[in-house]
């Protein structure tokens, strides 16, 4: 125990030491002097997620300034599950105490952080004139934004599937749902309180019950309509892998649809394709969507209303909505591309025609977790 | 001043540092969770998370789920400790040497890859159960996303250390000792019970406690080998604080756990006190 404890206090201060050097990175000066302006406009980056988001801003941003050498973005990487509300709650403190965007000039987040941030009249309005890509974006992906946030890429839960074993995958909600009734042990989600592809799943057995308008209620007297939603989730439950088993994240169900042990998961668009390509997931392996469909949703960028670099800001993010840079992240992501799929090159188009779908995007709010709570009592905990 | 109360403030001023870092990381931080613990939601003080954490039926199940779990690991390890540790003692050839450099192997692997060990080894269609095939056993029971496999991964984790502390007991035992009891005639059960336990209980004691600490408290295996529910106090705190962000409900379940620890601390130092001052004399 003694040698354990040490070695664990060793290796978080490794961790610390390393997520503080990663945090003070700095990227190296690409191309000063140029049109001889003087010295670049510099705007700090603040952005969190897994390893492959880091990866794609360090090839966005060399990119970026190349083509714009008056321009510098600073990046700011803040691991993923540590701390990133930290960085909303820095702009909204910054704003309250009106000392400006506090050095924060661009931050990239979800859509709860971004109406968050809307009833507080945080973030900077952009449009065409400031954005000419914005165009290229779906409009249905700016409604009730007000230019606020730019959706610049998308991720979905979607069905995977071995079509050596299904050679039909299920078209509908009901069709999944029988089908799992039929083939007992052969699906899987995951804890939906650990990764959102088994969260998604949850959600949208509940939310297929309710009227549209339904999902992007947050009021709490909705709850009283899951009943039926729990129902279904309960009666499914001995049907599940191993009688009622849910792998914990989302990496679960991708291990258990790996070893053969199933043959159709809920998983994320990007995940999936990412480990088909890698050869972790079998050849065998195919992706549908199912109708109504599974959530998803953009992940937006948004700039502080009180930045003083909104000028370099606006140009950065109208590269990033151009096809080059949205290649870039689809190649790097396995995403949907944030501009719509008819503005990319038709490669793409192709290599990603079976995800292209879509999907629904839910704004529940803290409801979501009132539904995790419930799940783990009347689902996993069978009472 | 004297010269003895010069040394006397000389110990103060080099043994302060260190107590200060235990104030810091240690002390106030555990105020802080009482303090949290004893919230509401609207910030008043009150016992209402207390009340939540043993009457919710989630986390009582939780609660008894992961005190059973301990109990029934930690006797587990204490008895293939006890025996590992006195085959290795009073016995010799090349199987106990393989032992003896083997068995502390556990202790360096890193608990995420044991866990992931675990899951390939017993899992359904695990390592184990193909190499059950041929002798025609075609499923074995349900070990992970079970409350059997994270007794498995405890056994994995506290074995190695708990074996060490007893085997460094055992060593202590004069064979002079165990070769009088056999020459008048005890047998092997009578000399475990009546020379071998009484003479390393102590150690026992330490074993015990230091299991009990190490196996209530854990997460990594517990949330990637145990079962969705009940959970252990390690997972559902976690998934209560960073999840459900229930910092109260969290709070209380750690203060919870670390008034169990506390008690099981407690009740080791007070045999080890009373044990000294009875050997004094």
């Amino acid at each position: 125990m003694v040698t354990r404890k040490k070695r664990l206090g060793m290796a978080l201060a490794s961790v610390l030491v390393l997520s503080a050097l990663a945090g003070c990175g700095d990227k190296a000066v690409s191309g000063t002097g140029g049109d001889g302006k003087g010295k670049p406009d510099e705007m700090q980056f603040y952005f969190t997620g897994s390893l492959n988001v880091k990866e794609l801003w360090e090839t966005l941003v060399p990119m970026f300034e190349k083509a714009n050498p008056n321009v510098k973005v600073k990046l700011v990487y803040i691991d993923s599950g540590s701390g990133g509300q930290s960085t909303f709650d820095r702009i909204m403190a910054a704003k309250q105490a009106g000392q400006k965007s506090g050095n924060i000039d661009l931050y990239e987040s979800s859509l709860s952080d971004l109406t968050k941030g809307m009833k507080s009249d945080l973030w900077a309005s952009f449009d065409n004139s400031k954005i000419p890509n914005l165009s290229k974006i779906d409009p249905n992906n700016l409604k009730n934004l007000n230019g606020a946030g730019i959706p610049y890429r998308a991720s979905a839960v979607i069905l995977a599937y071995n079509s050596a074993k299904v050679a039909t995958p299920p078209k509908t909600a009901d069709e999944l749902y029988d089908w799992i009734r039929k083939h007992p042990g052969r699906f899987a989600y995951n804890d939906p309180a650990t990764g959102g592809s088994g969260d998604s799943f949850v959600q949208t057995a509940i939310y297929n019950f309710l009227p549209p308008e339904a999902s992007t209620s947050q009021d709490p007297a909705i709850m009283k309509q899951w009943d039926k939603g729990f129902a279904l989730l309960k009666e499914l439950h001995p049907y599940m892998y191993q009688k009622g088993v849910y792998p914990k994240k989302n990496q679960g169900t991708l291990d258990l649809m790996a070893n053969g042990e199933v043959d159709i998961i809920p998983a994320w668009s990007d995940m999936a394709l990412e480990q088909i390509s890698k050869k972790v997931l079998p050849d065998t392996t195919k992706l549908t969507q199912i109708n109504p469909s599974f959530t998803g949703g953009p992940t937006y960028l948004m700039a502080p209303k009180l930045s003083e670099h909104l000028d370099s800001v606006a140009a950065f993010l109208n590269f990033v909505l151009t096809p080059e840079a949205q290649t870039v992240i689809v190649n790097k992501m396995y995403g949907y591309p944030g501009i719509k799929w008819s503005e990319m090159p038709k490669e793409l188009q192709d290599k990603f025609k079976d995800v292209a779908g879509g999907y629904r995007t839910f704004n529940l709010g803290d409801l979501g977790k009132e539904i995790q709570k419930r799940w783990q009592q009347d689902v996993a905990g069978g009472q | 001043m004297s010269k003895a109360v010069k040394q006397g403030i000389l110990g103060l001023a080099l043994v302060f540092p260190a107590f200060l870092l235990l104030c810091l990381v240690v002390i106030v931080p555990i105020l802080l969770a009482i303090n949290e613990s004893l919230k509401d939601d609207q910030g008043n003080y009150s016992l209402q998370s207390y009340q939540t954490l043993f009457t919710d039926k989630v986390m009582a199940g939780n609660i008894w789920f992961t005190l059973k779990l301990t109990v029934i690991s930690v006797v587990l390890v204490l008895l293939i400790s006890y025996a590992l540790a006195v085959y290795m003692r009073f016995s010799g050839g090349p199987i106990v040497a393989g032992i003896r450099k083997m068995y502390m192997i556990p202790i360096f692997i890193p608990s995420v890859i044991a866990s992931y060990g675990i899951i390939n080894m017993y899992g359904n269609h695990g390592w184990l159960s193909r190499l059950l095939l041929p002798f025609g056993i075609e499923t074995i029971p349900r070990i992970i996303f079970d409350y059997k496999g994270i007794i498995l991964a405890n056994l994995w984790f506290n074995i190695p250390f708990t074996t060490m502390l007893l085997t460094s007991a055992l060593a202590g035992i004069p064979n002079s000792v165990i070769e009088s009891a056999k020459d008048v005639g005890a047998g092997r059960l009578n000399i475990f019970f009546k020379l071998i336990v009484p003479l390393s209980y102590r150690t026992m004691l330490v074993a015990v406690t230091f299991s009990f600490m190490g196996i209530i408290g854990g997460f990594t295996a517990p949330f990637l080998i145990g079962p969705n529910s009940p959970q252990v106090l390690g997972v559902a705190m976690r998934q209560v604080f960073s999840v459900y962000q229930e910092t109260q409900l969290a709070s209380a379940t750690a203060v919870f756990m670390f008034v169990l620890c506390s008690v099981m601390g407690y009740f080791y130092i007070r045999t080890m006190i009373k044990d000294d001052k009875a050997s004094m004399h």
